[in-house]
């Protein structure tokens, strides 16, 4: 039998170990890693003192170029330099064309539908675009916080779909991060204002970046973190401003608007100077080639008016989803590096009736929430009470139905993880198999919404027409991402995928890069799988220990205690080995010994909620 | 646990008169206590046990916070399940129906938006009355067969309320 390690009562055994975790806020334009330090959540700096990481890179010949120096070769070396990549995260080529802009990169196909962009170094996927930032932080954080991660909560835009999400879950995992929870940016943003100005009541959160926006509605309550309801436009951001200032100079220079990669980039930086620079003034001069204007901040109020518009509208269908009017926010937050623009200040006070507040950053303000959220999950207990997230689905979930229309399973704005099922009948005599379609969005035409998976229930018992029972299972996790089962009730035949959307990777891709991934970074392989398992192994053993400590005693008779003491001793004396597999396999035995025991230590946990809540009411 | 009654899982008696403030106030707590966040660290076994749980409490939540999904499950745990499809036999009320429906499409048509907010508050108060009719005959066995008139009165006025949020989306182009 093991020796039981002691530890005070609501202490963790080993007090001194703090488990590193960082939040990622990974933009359009920049991205940004934080960590809590000294209880305090902040922004990690590189060498240089810079906590702000432009979202470029671009590809040489044997080397990757991320950052700032990366961006100011946009228009030097276009095709080979990758910007805002977020915007073609789980899109497919007809989509990106959608995006009404012209992109200056070579867009060939791939196995899958996701569009890759030919570079110097071969084709490159906007997942791996994004691995390649990520990487940078990751290395950042653990150059700065001296050690390796145990995981990174990653942001997503409220509004991205199931393939954006999964796009960005490859992306870090290509970087070789554990990805702890995707958190939806204005979620991670209310956690850093709640908790800085210890607000409770309604607040909205107002999140324009560089190419999405956000708007989500959230009660604050002792610490939980209650999305009402969310809306937005993932492809709406200051980068269509920089593009309708662009047009505007094409227009007025009397341009082709034919332009080569080169100078549609430096076009587009002009733009964004003068974009820029009236934040601060009412007019600014343009000048592009042998051509110069004055732009006044009327006049650029104009260009982006039906977009703010767009914004506005959205945040009055968010306020009614929530079920409530509008003069009920008590409070709007201001995030993203696009609320700068003071007409999109104006045009959100006006509409909430009162001054939205900017005193966090608004670049920094996602990352730090994150990373508050990542310290949470890697299981460091913080001061004050721990902080509880429910977020919701930002669009329906459903599947198509007979005439090509979209039956919703999953309404917007339901609060996650959520699990629903629904029937299904066959349609001919002998029908032998049904294709499920999986669709999102809003819109009762399939045409009109994203499809995200096909697959097939088959070897269906021959019978009449209608007397097949298919319960169609959807099931959304905390990270927002859907899994889908079908099974027919009669004879028990099922099928299920964990939904890779059809504008994702294929496995065969991913399998591709991660191995390139390995051969690139000069990884020994071997030894980093081993590594992986034996940071499963010590994740598991201490949970079970941690497990064992808290309610070994309660819900355990000796002779399962020992069972799992067993498998526990086990283990760590593979741990000493270097057998990878042997580990791995072990690592299982003592997952499945201890399934039992989860169970119960969760039930236990909802009947002492309630349990210390009588309590509570007994001492009023 | 098997699949406890969800009053009993948030600690409240069956009825349809439910302080929703305290079921909110509970299903927080028990939300902390199931929410997958809790388990990131834990083993997947464990991971997918909070999932499960945590989609359930979601479930029962959402049922007993939406007065006709409340009606309905009062209705099922006391003498059983309403089917969802069935010839409702209620000619008052499905007069009742095609006048607001006509009135909901005169309001498109004139793009009326305070004749909307209007209907907004009539239909609340109807619901209100409906809710309260219910309240009072749920539980009478002799009385079944109008609770789940009353019922099927709600869904449609929720179905309808929904309804009427589209038309104002539609409204705000």
């Amino acid at each position: 039998m093991a020796l039981l390690q002691i530890a005070e009562p609501g202490q963790s055994p080993q007090p001194h170990q703090r488990r590193l975790a960082v939040g990622i806020d990974l933009g359009t334009t920049n991205s940004l890693v934080a960590a809590l330090r000294s209880g305090v959540s902040e922004p990690l700096a590189d060498a240089d003192g810079e906590v702000i990481l432009p979202s470029a890179v671009r590809y040489h010949a044997d080397r990757v170029e991320v950052g700032l120096s990366a961006k100011l070769a946009a228009a030097s070396d276009p095709l080979n330099t990758i910007i805002s990549v977020k915007r073609l995260m789980g899109r497919g080529i007809a989509d990106v064309k959608h995006l009404g802009e012209q992109l200056p990169y070579r867009f060939i196909g791939g196995e899958s539908h996701m569009p890759f962009i030919d570079t110097v170094q071969g084709p490159k996927s906007p997942v791996e675009v994004s691995a390649d930032i990520l990487k940078v932080l990751r290395q950042r954080a653990e150059a700065t916080l001296g050690g390796e991660l145990v995981g990174a909560v990653i942001t997503v835009p409220a509004y991205f779909d199931d393939s954006q999400r999964q796009a960005t879950k490859d992306a870090a995992k290509l970087a070789g991060l554990n990805v702890l929870r995707l958190l939806n940016e204005p979620t991670a943003a209310a956690v850093a204002y709640g908790l800085d100005q210890n607000a409770e009541g309604i607040v909205a959160i107002y999140d324009l970046g560089g190419g999405t926006f956000d708007i989500s509605i959230l009660r604050l309550t002792g610490g939980v973190f209650e999305v009402m309801a969310t809306g937005g436009d993932s492809a709406l951001g200051g980068d269509d401003f920089d593009h309708a200032i662009a047009s505007w100079i094409i227009a007025q220079a009397g341009l082709s608007d034919d332009l080569d990669p080169s100078a549609q980039r430096s076009l587009l930086q002009a733009a964004c100077a003068a974009k820029e620079a009236l934040t601060d003034s009412q007019s600014v001069d343009v000048a592009y080639g042998q051509w110069s204007a004055t732009l006044t901040r009327d006049g650029f109020n104009g260009l982006i008016e039906s977009m703010v518009a767009r914004s506005l509208k959205a945040c009055r269908r968010a306020v009614r989803d929530s079920g409530i009017e509008l003069d009920e926010v008590e409070a709007v937050v201001m995030v993203g590096g696009s609320t700068r623009v003071p007409r999109v200040r104006e045009a959100v006070a006006e509409m909430f009736g009162r001054q939205p507040l900017t005193e966090i950053d608004p670049d920094q303000v996602v990352a730090i929430g994150a990373a508050i959220q990542a310290d949470t999950l890697a299981g460091n207990k913080r001061d004050g009470g721990e902080l509880l997230l429910l977020d919701v689905i930002p669009l329906s979930l459903g599947l198509e139905t007979m005439g090509g229309l979209m039956e919703k399973v999953i309404p917007r704005n339901t609060t996650i993880p959520v699990a629903r099922a629904q029937d299904f009948t066959t349609y001919k005599d002998g029908q032998s198999a049904m294709m499920i379609h999986v669709l999102q969005g809003e819109r009762e035409l399939i045409s009109d919404c994203r499809s995200l998976a096909r697959f097939e229930l088959r070897g269906i018992p021959a019978m009449v027409a209608g007397a097949a029972k298919i319960r169609v299972t959807f099931q959304v996790d905390a990270d927002g991402l859907l899994s889908v089962a079908a099974r027919e009730l009669a004879s028990g035949v099922e099928s299920s995928i964990q939904v890779k959307p059809s504008y994702g990777l294929t496995d065969g891709e991913v399998a591709r890069m991660l191995k390139d991934s390995f051969q690139y970074a000069g990884d020994d392989k071997v030894a980093r799988v081993l590594r992986e398992q034996q940071v499963d192994a010590e994740r598991l053993l201490e949970a079970v220990q941690g497990a064992l400590d808290a309610d070994g005693e309660r819900l355990l008779d000796a002779e399962e205690r020992m069972v799992i003491e067993l498998q526990m001793d086990e283990l760590r004396e593979l741990m000493k080995g270097t057998d990878g597999s042997a580990i791995e396999q072990q690592t299982k035995r003592l997952s499945q010994v201890t399934d039992a025991f989860a169970a119960r230590r969760l039930d236990s946990t909802v009947k002492a909620a309630l349990a210390g809540r009588n309590l509570n009411e007994i001492e009023e | 646990m098997g699949t406890p009654c969800h009053f009993a899982l948030f600690d409240l008696q069956p009825g349809f008169l439910v302080d929703l403030d305290l079921l909110a106030t509970r299903y927080r707590e028990l939300a902390r206590g199931v929410h997958p966040d809790r388990f990131a660290d834990a083993s997947e076994r464990e991971q997918r046990v909070a999932l499960e749980r945590s989609a359930s409490l979601n479930d029962a939540y959402q049922t007993l916070k939406s007065a006709p999904k409340r009606a309905r499950y009062l209705l099922a745990l006391n003498g059983g399940e309403v089917p969802l499809e069935v010839t409702v036999h209620d000619p008052d009320f499905l007069l009742q129906q095609m006048q607001w429906r006509e009135e909901l499409e005169d309001l498109q048509d004139e793009a009326d938006l305070e004749g909307v907010a209007a209907f907004k508050r009539r239909l609340k108060t109807a619901q209100q009355e409906l809710n309260e009719s219910f309240a009072a005959c749920w539980d009478d066995a002799a009385q079944r067969e109008q609770a789940e008139r009353l019922m099927r009165r709600m869904q449609f006025l929720d179905k309808l309320s929904y309804e009427v949020r589209q038309l104002e989306e539609r409204l705000d182009d």
